[in-house]
């Protein structure tokens, strides 16, 4: 009897290490997730922090920002993270995981990152995906536009464009590039081109700022990502989006990274395990029309129509080479300054 | 009876010891890290900082006309600002102090709300005022002044409106301080040899206001030559300052070093400004 007791005993501290994570107790433990506020704070909270707390009795702790406020404030605490969790845009997560900021991608870690489109975790895990497409002014393009119709004479100085550096901007480069005949590698004809289009009429610092102008036909057009204005779009008739054809639209992704060698790696992966989980990548193509990464996401015919969901639609978009794009962001920004906006 | 307990050297010294340590850990290390960071230098297409010495970035800030014109838009626009709010708080100033009566404490708890309720609200209200479809163009088409919108943001004009809203408290305070320390009889004394208004004005009144006009032009310079809210917003990226050009650097570019740089030509810039203000004010209490 005693050798059955001891056994037994044994057995169940060799199963310990095969118990899920989160069966374990974490209360009074604290989890650091930086991201962007409004929405997909408050998705985050119902569908990732909200589960994890109540199965962990951790507390999860938003930080709320700009993605560049999050990458300065990783490198400035390299040798001692505060954060756990950060969501990152695509141009920085690739650098972020060569500069040892943030812990490679891994299944073995994260199960749900498994049922990610292969090729999708970049540098971090592939969060959503979003196209870089054209939000544009229907009093001024009875029809949908091409990248091409940008360039007519008569709309110059009327775009409008967010801060650079930026996915948008890098986006818009890369089109004037391709529209010039050559891609993103080649600056100067990149430059020259979208130069073209003169100074924009506005640098948003938000989205309702430029919608409503582009409702009232003062701007003419602006290279948008797709989620939020497709959000929008109801709220203002006078303006429609659209994802080109020539070229496709830009992918741009949203990307969710655990900080390297952060106070709670344990519950830093939980809470990217959920938040690649179908019912969170549901949420947000549902709520925000992001695009799911988890290929078991099943959408509506309704709701797929609004969102980039299969590889056959990554596959027509137009991918940069975000490592290239990111090692040339300073020269770029000076240029950007001088010859797009100081013209 | 009470009897004041003796201060020594030593207990001045505990007693000051708390805040001088916070004051060196929280100011004075960040500032010298703040200062050598400048000499560093960003690998190229890397987050990392090469710890080198290095006078590239003053380099740069001095010879690209990008910066210099930066630099040179950042001054004379805080300059501009401060003769405007001067011009504005010079007669607001000796109202609330000559005739508000029971009002004044309200007027000036009104004057100061800017300064309380920070810069972003009161900038997000203002770009609803001045946008090209907000409330000042759309009362001037209603009324058949114009016909098209006025450009309010994205320029001078829309920035210098911001910051003046921001900063008017800054000249107004200080001014209502000096006037009120200002005789009435003074001013009686010169109409009554039969000085105009404007003589009075001239020969009286701003002289005697000189120290607060020195005060408060100080600070409203130098919170205009670092303001980054109200620019960024109402310039709309098409108004360079220093502060924008510093923050686009230190948290977009990621490039520390050379944020750090111009930083501290800002800093350099602030400096001088007090420079001259201490001046100033040493030869007016000589004059006196």
């Amino acid at each position: 009897m005693k050798r059955i007791a001891c056994y037994a005993a044994l057995t169940a501290v060799s199963l310990i290490p095969c118990l899920p994570a989160f069966a374990q107790d974490y209360s009074g433990r604290t989890l650091v997730v930086g991201t962007w506020g409004g929405d997909i704070e408050r998705l985050l909270k119902e569908h990732v922090a909200g589960p994890l707390e109540a199965k962990t009795g951790a507390k999860v702790e938003f930080l709320l920002g700009g993605s560049g406020d999050r990458l300065s404030k990783m490198v400035a605490e390299r040798n001692n993270p505060t954060m756990d969790v950060t969501f990152q845009n695509i141009y920085e997560a690739p650098s972020a995981l060569k500069e040892g900021l943030v812990v490679a991608p891994d299944a073995a870690l994260v199960p749900a990152a498994a049922n990610v489109w292969a090729g999708m975790n970049d540098g971090c895990y592939a969060m959503s995906l979003v196209g870089l497409g054209i939000a544009y002014s229907k009093a001024v393009f009875p029809e949908a536009p091409e990248w091409a119709d940008l360039w007519n004479p008569d709309l110059k100085g009327k775009m409008a464009y967010a801060p650079y550096p930026s996915s948008e901007g890098d986006g818009m480069l890369a089109v004037a590039a391709r529209i010039a005949g050559v891609d993103e590698s080649n600056p100067d004809v990149a430059f020259a081109k979208l130069a073209e289009l003169g100074a924009p009429m506005l640098t948003y610092s938000s989205l309702d700022e430029v919608l409503t102008l582009m409702d009232a036909g003062e701007i003419a057009a602006a290279p948008m990502i797709s989620g939020y204005v497709i959000s929008n779009l109801e709220n203002y008739e006078g303006i429609g989006f659209v994802f080109p054809k020539n070229p496709g639209p830009v992918l741009v992704r949203d990307m969710v990274c655990q900080v390297a060698n952060s106070p709670e790696p344990e519950l830093a992966q939980m809470f990217i395990d959920l938040a690649l989980g179908v019912e969170t990548q549901t949420a947000y193509a549902q709520q925000l029309n992001f695009g799911p990464t988890n290929s078991k996401v099943v959408l509506s015919d309704e709701e797929a129509a609004r969102v980039i969901n299969t590889p056959e639609e990554v596959d027509s978009l137009l991918q940069l080479d975000w490592d290239y794009v990111i090692a040339q962001r300073s020269d770029w920004t000076d240029r950007w300054n001088k010859e797009i906006l100081g013209q | 009876m009470n009897q004041t307990p003796d201060i020594t050297p030593t207990t001045t010294t505990l007693l000051i010891a708390p805040a001088a340590v916070l004051m060196f850990g929280v100011f004075v290390l960040p500032f010298l890290f703040l200062v050598v960071l400048s000499f560093w230098s960003q690998v190229p297409g890397s987050l990392s900082l090469d710890t080198s010495l290095t006078l590239a970035n003053y380099v740069r800030i001095f010879t690209d006309s990008y910066y210099l014109g930066g630099l040179w838009t950042t001054l004379w626009l805080s300059g501009f600002v401060t003769l405007i709010c001067l011009l504005l708080a010079l007669p607001l100033a000796r109202w609330i102090v000559l005739h508000a009566g029971r009002a004044k404490g309200l007027l000036i708890g009104i004057s100061i709300l800017p300064l309380i309720c920070g810069a972003l609200l009161p900038t997000l209200g203002l770009v609803n005022l001045l946008s090209p479809l907000g409330f000042i163009n759309g009362a001037l088409k209603s009324m058949g002044v114009i016909q098209s919108s006025l450009p309010l943001l994205g320029n001078i004009t829309g920035v210098t409106i911001g910051l003046v809203q921001a900063f008017l408290p800054l000249m107004v305070l200080p001014l209502i301080n000096t006037i009120e320390r200002i005789p009435r009889d003074y001013e009686k004394a010169a109409m009554s040899l039969g000085a105009s208004p404007l003589v009075v004005w001239r020969r009286v009144l701003l002289p005697l206001m000189l120290p607060g006009i020195v005060a408060g032009s100080l600070l409203v310079f130098c919170a205009a030559l670092t303001a980054f809210v109200t620019p960024q917003i109402l310039g709309q990226g098409k108004v360079v300052t220093f502060a924008s050009l510093a923050y686009q650097q230190a948290a977009m570019v990621l490039d520390w070093p050379f944020a750090s740089a111009l930083g501290i030509v800002m800093l350099l810039f602030l400096a001088l400004a007090g420079l001259v203000g201490a001046l100033i004010s040493r030869r007016l209490a000589r004059g006196s």
